[in-house]
């Protein structure tokens, strides 16, 4: 569905990204982890014509999508979530639902935004609030609501559970792997909750400083104690018995 | 209506509107537009030009001033803003680049001037318009008159927000521009849009002062200090906010100037622009973050949500 090839970027001459190259099969959830800073979101901006390609290339279903901007990627049937403001705080839930359907037809938006109301009920309670007073998880939930107004053939999502309470991350993942399984949509999901992402994803990508480091099976990856505990913060326990233990990276507040 | 009163009304309408279109420049582009003084000048001169060579009240030819300022709104951003945004210019070169384009706008006002001069032996350099208003209630019809527009023009700005898909997809850019962006809504069309009604409130709010004050060519160019501070005491963070702030602005000046003149005497005139930026200085001490700033008018919106927010 997607094929990055090669890629270098960065912002303004700053280069973040060195030659990258992933692949992000149909119908899949592919996972980037990696340590803060390593370029993750770089990555998704770049995709998004959002930050400076400087060279590669990025081919959706096998046609060329780079330097097309911005606005127009959506009505190619790719859907953004950012890291960090990703509903619009000052418009009512339902003005969001709306804008994130622009380039839907009056009846289209109305009908999907309808449907997002039945996938989220939390929202429909909310639909006259403005979506800065929601809760973390209701705006987190109205932003993957927002993500599918476009009926993406792929969605990008950045840290969708980032500093969340551990039970309303769950739910999101939970959520995230039904867009897969159930409406077949392609995901490349960025994520700092490395282990539950590595446990529903399919293949995985590991990012440090601008390369990859590791390409391949979501899972296998969770079987390689030195980049797990170098990268991820995920340790494994000397008691073989026992599950992993998760520790959480140190990560820096962001919009609450 | 005291004479203060009426005649600040008249002037403080239309400064609200100057200053509302600086702020909504800054808050969609990041760009304070310098050119919103002769902007301004413009809307005189077009409804001037309108009852001199045509006849009529002034009034008639508010539409076309809105029309010509949204012109030269228009060129702005394409000439200018455009090209500058897209390089991804600093906020000082969006403003000096404003600057000259207000510096290219006064000549063109001065040779236009010229113009009506020898062509039709009129006199455009020190205008009247309260001449060619009429009477209404015993008072100067313009008193009543221009709120009435402002308020309606707010009226139809805040419907145009709120209700219509592209004024939401304005908030949305002005919130954010990169979700906006991957929503599918091309902020160069929203850009545009706000040159555009940005140079007809400058236009329109220019022709509005000119009801109180004498136009000249660099009428402008002499209260920009108040569009600006209109707009900062509003807090540059919503256009309402810069709307109300130059109505602050504009009304302080009259009632100020009334006041201290009794009571010091008429030399107080000259200083008369200093009152209302000291009115400025002051409420920015007390709510650095401008009116829009004041805890008050959040307890009302709060209010107002929890209304909402029950009800729903
Ligand atoms: N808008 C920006 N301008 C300049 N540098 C940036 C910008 N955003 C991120 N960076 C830099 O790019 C690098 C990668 O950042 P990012 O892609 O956000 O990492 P991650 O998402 O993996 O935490 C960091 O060094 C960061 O400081
Ligand atoms: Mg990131």
């Amino acid at each position: 569905m997607l094929t990055v090839s090669n890629l270098s970027s960065g912002y303004g001459k700053l280069k973040v990204l060195y030659d990258l190259s992933i692949d992000v099969p149909e119908k899949e959830l592919t996972v980037v982890v990696g340590p803060n800073g390593a370029g993750k979101t770089t990555l998704l901006c770049s995709i998004m014509n959002i930050a400076n390609v400087f060279s590669g290339e990025i081919l959706l279903q096998d046609s060329s999508i780079k330097g097309i901007p911005t606005h127009n990627l959506a009505q190619k049937g790719i859907s953004y979530v950012p890291q960090m403001g990703n509903v619009f705080a000052e418009l009512t839930v339902m003005d969001n639902l709306h804008m994130a359907g622009y380039m839907l037809s009056k009846s289209e938006a109305k009908d999907k935004a309808e449907q997002m109301t039945e996938i989220f009920p939390v929202l429909k309670k909310f639909i006259h609030r403005l979506a800065g007073t929601l809760s973390g998880g209701e705006r987190r939930m109205l932003a993957i609501a927002m993500g599918l107004m476009k009926n993406p053939k792929l969605m990008l999502l950045d840290e969708l559970s980032t500093d969340l309470a551990p039970i309303i991350a769950e739910r999101v993942m939970m959520e995230v792997a039904r867009m897969r399984d159930e409406l077949g949509i392609t995901i490349l999901m960025v994520e700092q909750m490395a282990k539950r992402a590595l446990e529903i994803g399919d293949t995985a990508y590991l990012l440090v400083s601008g390369e990859v480091k590791y390409s391949g099976d979501a899972s296998a990856l969770l079987h390689e104690p030195e980049l797990c505990s170098m990268y991820l913060g995920i340790k494994h326990s000397s008691d073989k018995g026992k599950e992993f233990e998760l520790s959480v990276m140190d990560e820096g507040s962001e919009d609450n | 209506m005291a004479p203060w009163l009426s005649s600040g009304l008249v002037y403080a309408s239309g400064l609200a509107l100057t200053a509302g279109s600086v702020t909504l420049l800054y808050i969609v582009t990041r760009t304070f537009n310098f050119a919103v003084a002769s902007m301004a000048t413009i809307g005189f001169y077009t409804v001037y030009t309108g009852v001199t060579l045509f006849g009529g009240l002034p009034y008639q030819y508010y539409p076309f001033a809105f029309i010509v300022g949204s012109i030269t709104g228009f060129i702005c951003y394409y000439g200018l803003n455009r090209p500058l945004l897209r390089r991804q210019a600093i906020e000082t070169t969006l403003m000096m680049s404003t600057l000259g384009y207000d510096l290219i706008l006064l000549s063109m006002i001065q040779m236009y001037a010229d113009f009506l001069t020898h062509t039709y032996k009129i006199f455009p350099r020190r205008v009247t318009m309260s001449l060619f208003d009429f009477e209404l209630f015993g008072d100067r019809a313009a008193a009543f008159i221009l709120p009435v527009i402002a308020i309606g023009f707010l009226t139809i700005l805040h419907i145009f927000l709120t209700k219509t898909k592209f004024g939401v997809a304005m908030r949305a850019t002005i919130e954010n521009p990169i979700l906006a962006g991957a929503s599918g809504i091309n902020s160069d069309r929203v850009y545009l849009v706000s040159w555009i009604i940005g140079g007809g409130m400058a236009a329109l709010g220019g022709s509005f002062m000119a009801m109180a004050m004498t136009g000249t060519p660099v009428m402008g160019m002499y209260t920009i200090p108040l569009m600006f501070a209109g707009a900062i005491l509003g807090g540059l963070g919503s256009i309402y906010g810069g709307i109300l702030g130059g109505l602050v602005i504009g009304l302080t000046e009259y009632a100020g100037v009334f006041l201290l003149s009794q009571q010091f005497g008429p030399w107080v005139l000259g200083y008369r622009m200093g009152i209302p930026l000291f009115i400025m200085a002051a409420t920015l001490l007390v709510f650095p973050r401008g009116l829009s700033g004041i805890p008050l008018l959040k307890i009302i919106k709060n209010f107002a949500e929890q209304k909402r927010g029950a009800r729903a």
